[in-house]
């Protein structure tokens, strides 16, 4: 008895420690926080030879050959990693907030300048690179730009476009060239009741950012802006831009003139679902590049050498364009920071980005980049013939504008969700255009007086 | 009663039409070619159906079928490990909480089912720090010790209560034919527990491979990524025609729907055990 009682007394108190454990760590793993003891990378090493560094960004990596030169010239390896957009800013977000490291450069996005900025996640560009040198042939550097400092270095001069499927439009007899907005309703218009497509535009009206990008750009060219330099709304008064915008976007929908399935649409499923399979004539806020990169390409489309850029539709005539740069940066978890300035200066330069874009010839080519960030490479691509609608795109690059006159606001990621959700609503006819775009305002008021 | 049985009969089909419907059009585009998957108007049965989007994931050479090839493997890997330790680590757990007593022993049970409350996002940016500081980020490891400690405390409580659903006599037979605690768990009660255990384990595998922004947070790269990640990856990608993109959807899919077609019965025991006497 004695024996086993002591025995039963062990077991006891190893069942308790056991369960005690599994509890602990359990526990522990639901709560545990920062604490001061934890061991952080921060400040990373001023190496810039004989490391590797990672680089995560929404895109195929650039030719082997180009990389591997790159190694060859600065002894610095590059890991490349490709996550797609959304999943991107999610890492970004938790590794920045959990003080981690997940990539010595990665992508710095337009709409999150202002943000970045204010949270400090980045290395500021302007203490590595000569950026005030870049100011006059990279257009697009005032969309990173906070505070004086510059966030990101853009790659890419991505821009909102409108782009119309030629023959479609001919088809119809339709004008292939509006330059106003009510000229390119009534192309639209034609198109639809020649029979030639039942819903001739692309509007992607799943509520996703590219829902809130294309108001911005239908703002534009409708001749205003959203926000003005403090960040109050300026759509909320029915002859305002913004309300007209988002007037002709809902009513394109309920007039049959967009399919009625955009309602779950998002931007980049209309652009390779719809407008490259030839079931659109038009899609009025597409991306700069996509012509050469997706629509021209016969894996991926069924309309090649039938798309063409056209210069934005405006109230009275062509419109700017509004640009939507893609950036990379340094976070400031970064192991190598010095060595990823290295490879950013690289990576941006005008030369790399002319071989990129094709000019030096194809085994230089970067298959899916699309509109270099410097104007000096554009200029070279279009005097080679290398950008497909270059002639279009240079001058459109020349006078593109950011969205927000003041650089993107720290909000901005709340705002867009207050765009993109209202007017999802507003589309699928579950509140007025009135409603949705007051709702918007609110927000927008309530976000810049900060409460 | 015609009407409640009417009105029942809407309802089911209604919920079999909106869960099935779009596994039913991912199957169809997956077993067609991009020009019949693009015809218009739609065809609802696949016209011309191949499995060349499969043959081309399976035994493709490019970039996407590689991707998807080797993130099939690190999920088979990641969720049948995390689904060993956790069965393991569970049925111990559950056994000391539903049989021994010891000081503290209703605390603690209780304090592990708290930790289900926890929405499980407010621990991943704790759960990344530990694994960085730990070097465990973008390793097997990492990601199987962070499901561990996420689908534990459910596995524990739907063991706890099928050991407590278990006539205490045979045990005390047990112990009082000499045997020790673990051989009485081991011959004995892990036998009769076994619907248990098994219900546990495709709880737990279910649940791990349903896994995105964990796995998304504490991968890197290709080498520890789950297919779930990959897809989502593929998604915003030009180049990947949507059949192909269909075909890996559904590949991701059919593992655990089968497993779940299989072993209905046990996911439906597992889940209630302990709600009858």
């Amino acid at each position: 008895m004695l024996r086993t009682g002591r025995r039963m007394g062990t077991a006891r108190w190893n069942a308790a420690l056991m369960a005690g454990v599994t509890s602990l760590a359990l526990v522990l793993a639901g709560c545990s926080g920062s604490g001061p003891g934890d061991k952080q990378s921060s400040g990373g090493s001023t190496q810039t030879s004989g490391v590797t560094i990672t680089v995560a960004l929404a895109s195929d990596p650039p030719p082997k050959a180009a990389l591997a030169a790159f190694t060859k010239d600065t002894g610095i390896t590059v890991n490349w990693v490709n996550i797609d957009w959304d999943s991107l800013q999610s890492k970004i977000s938790a590794a920045a907030t959990a003080k981690t490291y997940f990539a010595d450069a990665t992508n710095v996005d337009w709409s999150r300048v202002g943000q970045l900025g204010k949270l400090k996640w980045f290395y500021p560009m302007d203490t590595y690179i000569d950026t005030k040198a870049m100011e006059a042939d990279v257009p697009q550097l005032a969309s990173f730009t906070v505070d004086g400092h510059v966030v990101g270095v853009p790659y890419d001069a991505s821009f909102m476009v409108t782009t119309v499927n030629t023959e479609l439009f001919q088809k119809a007899g339709a004008n292939p060239a509006p330059k106003t907005m009510d000229e390119y309703t009534e192309a639209l218009k034609t198109i639809k009741a020649k029979g030639v497509l039942e819903h001739p535009l692309n509007i992607p009206f799943a509520a996703a950012e590219g829902l809130s990008t294309y108001w911005y750009e239908t703002t534009g060219a409708f001749g205003g802006t959203v926000l003005d330099k403090d960040g109050k709304p300026q759509f909320t008064s029915p002859d305002s831009p913004g309300y007209k915008a988002a007037q002709w976007m809902v009513d394109a929908l309920k007039t049959g003139l967009v399919p009625p399935g955009n309602i779950n649409v998002t931007d980049s499923q209309g652009q390779q679902n719809l407008m490259a399979k030839g079931q659109v004539a038009s899609t009025f806020s597409d991306y700069s590049g996509n012509v050469g990169t997706l629509y021209n390409i016969k894996a991926s489309s069924s309309v090649v050498g039938k798309v063409k850029y056209l210069p934005t539709p405006g109230a009275s005539g062509p419109a700017a364009n509004l640009s939507n740069p893609d950036g990379v940066g340094i976070p400031k978890e970064a192991k190598y920071p010095n060595a990823a300035a290295k490879f950013i200066e690289w990576f941006t330069a005008t030369e790399q980005q002319a071989d990129f874009a094709g000019v030096n010839g194809p085994e230089k080519t970067f298959a899916t980049y699309p509109i270099p960030s410097h104007l000096s490479a554009v200029q070279q691509m279009v005097a080679k013939g290398n950008l497909v609608g270059g002639k279009d795109l240079e001058p459109m690059l020349k006078g593109s504008k950011p969205v927000f006159e003041g650089g993107a606001p720290s909000w901005y990621p709340k705002f867009s969700n207050a765009v993109y959700t209202n007017l999802h609503a507003a589309a699928t006819g579950s509140m007025s255009v009135e409603q949705a775009i007051k709702t918007i305002g609110d927000t927008a008021n309530q976000l810049a007086s900060g409460s | 009663m015609k009407r409640r049985t009417g009105a029942r009969g809407f309802g089911v089909a209604a919920i079999l039409i909106w869960s099935l419907v779009p596994i039913y059009w991912a199957i169809k585009t997956s077993l067609q070619t991009e020009a019949d998957a693009r015809a218009k108007p739609a065809h609802y049965l696949p016209t011309n159906a191949t499995l060349d989007n499969y043959a081309t994931l399976l035994t493709g050479d490019s970039d996407v079928p590689a991707q998807i090839r080797q993130s099939a493997v690190n999920i088979v890997v990641e969720c049948g490990a995390a689904t060993i330790v956790t069965v393991l680590l569970a049925t111990l757990a559950g056994y000391a909480f539903a049989r021994m007593r010891f000081r503290g022993r209703n605390v603690l049970f209780y304090a592990v089912l708290a930790t289900m409350a926890f929405p499980a996002y407010t621990t991943l940016i704790p759960l990344y720090r530990i694994m960085s500081t730990f070097g465990l980020v973008n390793t097997y490891t990492g990601i199987v010790l962070v499901y561990v400690s996420g689908f534990l405390p459910l596995a524990t409580w739907i063991l706890h209560n099928y050991f407590a659903s278990l006539p205490v006599g045979i045990e005390e037979a047990g112990l009082v034919d000499g045997a020790r605690r673990l051989q009485v768990l081991w011959h004995l009660l892990l036998p009769l527990a076994r619907p248990g255990i098994i219900s546990t384990a495709l709880i737990t595998f279910l649940f791990a491979w349903g896994q995105f922004l964990f796995p998304l947070v504490l991968s890197s790269d290709l080498s520890t990524q789950p297919l779930t990640v990959v897809i989502a990856s593929l998604q915003g990608r030009h180049v990947v025609p949507s059949t192909l993109l269909n075909a890996a959807g559904v590949l991701a899919i059919i593992v655990p729907a089968l497993l779940a077609l299989a072993f209905n019965r046990y996911i439906v025991n597992g889940l209630l055990a302990g709600s009858t006497k």
